[in-house]
């Protein structure tokens, strides 16, 4: 017998919407769910994600290890990094003049000098810092952004390989053309100082004037005017205390490419080649290939990362048919550029998606993507670092969305600094270790 | 148990008819939701077992010592211990990790109104609670735990004492109102910032202008609905059990100016802040009327730090305080006109009073002053572009723009249309509406963002 006070309606209404929503569960179209739900006491789980110990900086040479570490996700096993371990053994040596060069060309995080920063920083950390190295003219998006180097740019005609392309393909070292008429200046602004700085221009017919200024003094002018059009460069010492550099175009036009900022020391130069929306496409077909070739060489790097494939990994036909061909080609290119650096091929990050149930998943190409840059770097010589892999294989996103801290954006594809940091380190140790190895083994090596 | 899962309304219909089955008994009906309550905090985690009930009991016993004895100096030293008390555990679960591990849900809502039970017989504004059951059922009441609305503790055991059942009016009101709120949170806040808003506030810099503008707009939609869905469900829940709780919304973003504005967002939290903190601060009987003004940017200040330690809620509630107070002394300085305005007028102040709280969100949102530097610059940078925002975007966004500002009197109709129909109808509606959800917003949803405050 019911009370008098029982509220029939609203109860008769509850139930209906019980049976109902059973009804549905069964027919599937209600979300399953059980009883048990309700009376589970567990302590909710919230990921999280280990923070990374601080990695101090090493107070002496690093010395082989007895037992080598298998670093499962940098696979280079035909001795592909060589020039690149040689070139940092030099660099621990502390020779003069010893500076390990790598070039890490790169999509939208390393346009802002995430994950590089925190590879570069480790880097310098353990081996010694040679200086900053490259840095566009202006910032062509806004997102773009160096640790350590502030920059700001006024009136320059801006076109990068991936959006409004320089006519001629001359893009430079880091895929940007700056253009500017008298007028047009540059600020940069170091944390740290430098021994000198590079910049890297166009010599063109009609070519303008570019006065360098250090502290407001005056450094000298860079003459562009030459009978072709070539790529130049031109250095400027810089005292102890100059951090704030300009640079004005006294006479235009004058096209820049960037400035390299170095120290005179032994260590490492990371340069940080990030391009929005980069992809193995744009330097294939976009990049002129003598111009380029000379960028290259010029920086005589020990290393060369390419690291392209999240803006590919949507794109399923393209995958399988157009990209082996375009990466095989900017591999060559390097190789054919700088034969004596070594390659290495760095996978994109996990790219996650909402699935039909909400979930967030891996996009299902990019395990694909990843496979044929594992392929393609072993059948053409070059290392290849598994970041998918090492960040953690599929569903990384997801676990490291719900983390706490957040490692990467809503978007499921960038990752917040704190998660750039995670891959930087991650990187870092894959070499270092491999780096280790390769010592290991040389040493035991008879002479 | 978020208030949007399948647990926690399965949690509600057990309670909701065990409740009405016992409620001839009072005691036998305070039982029922006492036992609920704890149910409840123990799902987020055991431990809160022993915090609630140690807590509720000392603010009884203050409670009863606070009537009982006349002398100033130990009412006053009652109830600071009472204000240490609570304030000590919002603080330690807040901001200080006093546990091996993080507690899932802030004790803020329960501090708050714990408060007003012991500051109003402070102030001999009510008279402590008859019954200790009551008391702990009221106290820690489970619709109110995640997110409010903060309910003086004063209103709501009377209500158990009622021997009323619930009407067939309110027993639909309080189905709709959950109806409403899921489609609020699920269909709607959810939606705004899986498409748009949590990127364009994680990575401002990789968007334009336009995006990160809309993404902003996104927000103050997304917050408002979030915030809102939450309060329709936990008043439709109360409501199943007969439990009126104060309005806390009342379309904020048809406010004419910011002091409208706090007369209709979050209500129930800024008439806590001016009775319990802005009311206590001192120099407000002063002959020095600055004191009026500081103390209302102190308020807000205070207010915005509750949300977390950092310098961008504080940013946010010093941006209220001064527009609060800036408003308040306008008003001063023109002797408090009775100002009547046209049609474009109005709609002028509306404007200006949203893109006021606009600016103000940015602050509240953002992870960092610099993100929210950042923010601003994208938007003043005036750079276009629409590449990610998506049609089903600006259709939600616009909708949710439309449904905040139709006529109350829409609203009511609606509400009655429900109330009408018969129990299986009713149930066929939400029960679509569960479907609806099931296509669109897929499996859970987010957390209510105001249940880490």
């Amino acid at each position: 017998m019911l009370p008098p006070t029982f509220p029939k309606k609203t109860s008769l209404a509850i139930a209906t919407l019980g049976a109902l929503l059973l009804l549905l569960e069964s027919a599937k179209l209600a979300r399953p769910f059980t009883l048990a739900e309700v009376v589970d006491f567990r302590p909710r789980d919230i990921p999280s994600v280990e923070p990374l110990a601080p990695i101090p900086p090493s107070t002496r040479p690093v010395t082989a290890f007895r037992h080598p570490i298998i670093e499962p996700n940098l696979i280079d096993q035909h001795d592909n990094l060589r020039a690149f371990y040689l070139a940092l053994w030099r660099t621990e040596l502390g020779a003069p003049g010893a500076i390990t060069r790598v070039l890490h060309y790169g999509d939208s995080p390393v346009t802002a000098d995430s994950i590089t920063a925190d590879v570069r920083s480790l880097l310098q950390q353990h081996f010694g810092d040679a200086g900053h190295g490259f840095v566009l003219i202006a910032k062509p998006w806004a997102w773009y952004g160096h640790r350590g180097v502030d920059v700001q740019g006024k009136n320059w005609r801006i076109a990068a390989a991936t959006q409004v392309r320089a006519k001629d393909g001359f893009h430079g070292l880091g895929g940007v053309s700056f253009e500017g008429d008298t007028g047009a200046t540059s600020d940069f602004e170091l944390a740290e100082d430098h021994a000198q700085m590079e910049i890297h221009f166009l010599r063109q017919p009609d070519g303008g004037v570019l006065t360098v200024e250090a502290e407001g003094q005056k450094l000298g002018q860079v003459e562009t005017a030459g009978p072709d059009k070539q790529p130049d460069y031109q250095t400027f010492p810089l005292n102890a205390g100059a951090r704030d550099i300009k640079l004005l175009v006294e006479r235009g036009p004058v096209r820049l490419f960037g400035v390299s900022f170095e120290r005179n020391a032994p260590g490492v130069i990371y340069n940080s080649l990030g391009l929005n929306g980069g992809q193995v496409q744009v330097v294939a077909r976009y990049f002129d290939k003598p111009q380029w070739n000379e960028e290259l060489q010029h920086q005589h790097p020990d290393l060369v990362v390419i690291n392209y494939g999240t803006n590919e990994s949507i794109y399923a036909d393209y995958i399988e048919h157009s990209y082996p061909g375009e990466l095989r080609q900017v591999i060559e290119r390097v190789k054919a550029a700088v034969p004596r650096a070594s390659v290495l091929i760095m996978s994109p990050m996990d790219r996650g998606q909402r699935d039909s149930n909400s979930r967030i998943s891996t996009v299902p190409t990019l395990p694909r993507l990843v496979e044929i840059q594992r392929q393609i770097a072993s059948e053409m010589g070059c290392a290849f670092f598994n970041t998918f892999q090492a960040m953690g294989g599929e569903g990384t996103m997801a676990r490291w969305y719900d983390s706490q801290p957040r490692l990467v954006s809503a978007d499921f594809t960038h990752p917040l600094p704190a998660g750039a940091r995670k891959v930087g380190v991650l990187l870092d140790q894959a070499l270092e270790s491999g780096y280790r190895q390769f010592k290991a083994r040389e040493l035991r090596r008879p002479h | 148990m978020l208030l949007t899962t399948a647990a926690y309304f399965s949690f509600l219909a057990a309670v909701f008819f065990a409740y009405w089955l016992a409620a001839r008994y009072r005691l036998g009906a305070l039982a029922v939701v006492l036992f609920a309550n704890y149910f409840f905090y123990a799902r987020w985690d055991l431990v809160y077992l022993a915090l609630i009930p140690a807590a509720s009991t000392c603010d009884f016993l203050i409670g009863h010592a606070l009537h009982r004895y006349t002398r100033p100096g130990l009412r006053r030293l009652l109830v600071t211990l009472s204000i240490a008390l609570n304030v000590g555990l919002i603080a330690s679960v807040k901001y200080f990790t006093v546990l091996p591990w993080v507690l899932p849900l802030a004790l803020s809502f329960y501090g708050f109104q714990s408060l007003t039970y012991t500051i109003d017989i402070y102030r001999r504004d009510a008279q402590p609670a008859g019954s200790y059951l009551a008391y702990l059922a009221s106290a820690s009441f489970f619709p109110t735990t995640v997110a409010g609305p903060i309910t003086r503790l004063s209103t709501l055991w009377p209500q158990w004492s009622k021997r009323e059942m619930l009407t067939v009016q309110d027993g639909g009101k309080a189905l709709f109102l959950i109806g409403l709120g899921l489609v609020k949170k699920l269909l709607i806040a959810d939606f705004l910032a899986e498409t748009l808003v949590n990127r364009v506030f994680d990575l401002p810099k990789l968007y334009s202008g336009a995006e990160v503008l809309a993404g902003v707009y996104g927000y103050a939609f997304q917050l408002y609905y979030d915030f809102s869905g939450y309060t329709d469900i936990a008043m439709g829940s109360a409501l199943l059990l007969g439990i009126t709780l104060p309005r806390n919304f009342n379309r904020p973003y048809a406010a004419q100016n910011i002091s409208d504005f706090w007369r209709r967002w979050h209500i129930s939290f800024s008439n806590w802040l001016r009775d319990y903190l802005y009311f206590s601060l001192p120099g407000l009987r002063s002959r020095w009327k600055i004191f009026a003004y500081l103390n209302l940017v102190i308020t807000m200040v205070i207010g915005g730090l509750w949300h977390g330690a950092g310098w961008t809620f504080l940013v946010w509630g010093a941006w209220h305080g001064v527009g609060l107070a800036a408003h308040r002394g306008w008003l001063a300085l023109h002797g408090n006109p009775k100002l009547t305005f046209t049609t474009g007028a109005r709609i002028l102040c509306g404007l200006a009073t949203f893109h006021f709280v606009l600016i103000g969100w940015v602050f509240f949102r953002a992870s960092s002053l610099s993100t929210a530097r950042d923010i601003l610059y994208q938007i003043v940078s005036g750079s276009i572009s629409f590449a990610n925002i998506t049609p089903a975007f600006v259709l939600v966004l616009a909708i949710a723009a439309a449904a905040h500002y139709i006529p109350q009197r829409w609203y009511d109709g609606g509400l009655q249309l429900y109330c009408q129909f018969p129990y299986y109808a009713q149930a066929a509606a939400i029960a679509v509406l569960v479907v609806a959800i099931r296509y669109v917003a897929g499996s859970g949803s987010a957390p209510f963002i105001y249940s880490r405050f």
